[in-house]
């Protein structure tokens, strides 16, 4: 049966659905041509264009919604950096100003380390300065009164600073056998 | 006793061009090649199936012309599309956006139009077909050659442009991974006559494919339509065997409907599906 319909439609020539015409072919090219052409100018556009509109726009957005991620994203991480920055700063500053108290602080201490000796070394300076004073003194009265007594025991007619430089050679001997 | 027909016969007369246009018997109009329209061996005077193309073209444009407008007055009027021109512009929109681009990648806003216009003019002749006395310029070979060798030309030439003459002509000589030196020189050689064969094969499909389908069911139905003639003249059986064959051609005819809107959508879907890989081949 089919080899039948196949013999029928090489007898039917060109006309035939089963060979494909040139002329056919030609017409088919240009009537899509034209057709694409025309739906192409009256439309395609009207029935697309929102939508291409609409995509148009959301292409848009989401580009500028990337761009003002990535710029919000920029300012965040230079705050992270500032802040970074300024804890470093900050302990920078404290670090430095804890040197410097504790300098200070040597200063200070060595400061009154040395007054509180200069006074310590003054204070033994007078002290010696008193007692050798006071020894002088002691001594003086001591003569005085050794002359006094002498002068009461012996009531001799001694002159007064002949005896008295007796006494101090006497008293100087003394010194000087100690 | 009925008059012995010839079925086979029937079957071509109605699958088969002419030059004729009309509704047989009624009014027929009829001419013949012409001799202005010879153009060396090839004579391009219109034929039925080219008129069908016609009016299906002109049946395109003013659905979309129409639904176009429609749109835009109900948008202007800051209204939903509603009614007609929303199911057009559904439809229009599911083969732009999930046939064309979803296949094609980024450039698919650019082949668009093409692939739109391809999957209205293919439904259109197809569905052509199904109304009484009408034709379908989908069943003939030489319409879906036309429409094939286009596809085929849009496929390279955007091959061209997207990969440049260099990169086109990998697509026929490709480079083998992995190879280098004569080696890679002689296996692309050799592969060269397979990628051509390749190309060629993609278009003779759709080719084919459109034909086949467009025409074996007018044959199904024209054949079904015999067994009426075949045994319509039994006694007592003849009501039954015109139910049941109405029936199935009734069912033949719905299935002929969804056939008309596949075909229509697979061409333009292989089509774009060509072009996409054409535009990612590396």
């Amino acid at each position: 049966m089919l080899l039948a319909l196949l013999q029928e439609a090489e007898t039917h020539g060109p006309n035939s659905p089963f060979e494909p015409e040139f002329g056919l072919i030609f017409w088919t090219l240009a009537v899509f041509a034209v057709l694409y052409w025309v739906l192409q100018k009256y439309a395609w556009p009207a029935i697309v264009g929102a939508t291409e509109e609409r995509e148009r726009k959301i292409a848009r957005q989401l580009e500028e919604a990337e761009r003002m991620n990535a710029e919000s994203q920029a300012a965040l991480d230079e705050h992270k950096r500032l802040l970074a920055g300024a804890k470093e700063d900050a302990r920078a500053l404290i670090g430095e100003a804890k040197t410097v108290a504790e300098k200070e602080r040597e200063g200070l201490l060595a400061k009154t380390r040395q007054e509180q000796e200069q006074i310590l070394e003054r204070a033994k300076r007078e002290i010696e300065a008193e007692l050798g004073k006071a020894i002088a003194e002691l001594r003086r009265g001591a003569v005085d009164l050794s002359l006094a007594a002498a002068s009461r025991l012996i009531d001799a007619n001694l002159d007064d600073a002949a005896n008295r430089k007796l006494v101090v050679e006497y008293l100087d001997s003394l010194e000087h056998s100690r | 006793m009925q008059q012995q027909v010839d079925i086979g016969e029937v079957v071509l007369h109605h699958a088969a061009d002419a030059y004729s246009f009309g509704i047989d018997p009624y009014f027929l109009l009829e001419w013949h090649a012409w001799e202005f329209m010879q153009l060396g061996p090839f004579n391009l005077t219109p034929t039925k199936h080219v008129i069908f193309m016609v009016i299906a073209a002109l049946l395109v444009f003013l659905t979309m012309r129409v639904a176009g407008q429609k749109l835009q007055q109900q948008r202007a009027n800051e209204n939903a599309p509603k009614g007609f021109a929303n199911a057009v512009e559904a439809m229009v929109l599911f083969v732009r956006n999930d046939v064309a681009i979803a296949n094609i990648g980024q450039d698919g806003a650019k082949f668009a139009p093409f692939i739109m216009t391809l999957f209205f003019f293919i439904l259109y002749m197809n569905l052509m077909g199904l109304i009484p006395f009408g034709a379908t310029a989908t069943g003939n070979l030489g319409v879906t050659a036309g429409l094939a060798i286009m596809a085929f030309v849009v496929i390279e030439i955007s091959g061209v442009v997207k990969l440049g003459p260099v990169g086109y002509m990998r697509t026929i000589f490709p480079s083998i991974p992995g190879l280098s030196g004569p080696g890679a020189v002689a296996m692309s050689l050799f592969m060269a006559p397979i990628e051509l064969l390749g190309k060629m094969v993609k278009p003779f499909a759709l080719c084919v494919r459109l034909f086949g389908n467009m025409t074996a069911g007018h044959f199904v139905i024209l054949s079904m339509m015999g067994i009426i003639f075949l045994f319509g003249h039994l006694t007592f059986w003849n009501w039954a065997i015109g139910i049941s064959v109405a029936t199935l051609i009734l069912g033949i005819m719905m299935l002929e409907i969804f056939v008309a809107t596949l075909q229509a959508y697979v061409f333009a879907l292989l089509t774009a599906v060509f072009i996409g890989l054409m535009q990612h081949e590396h």
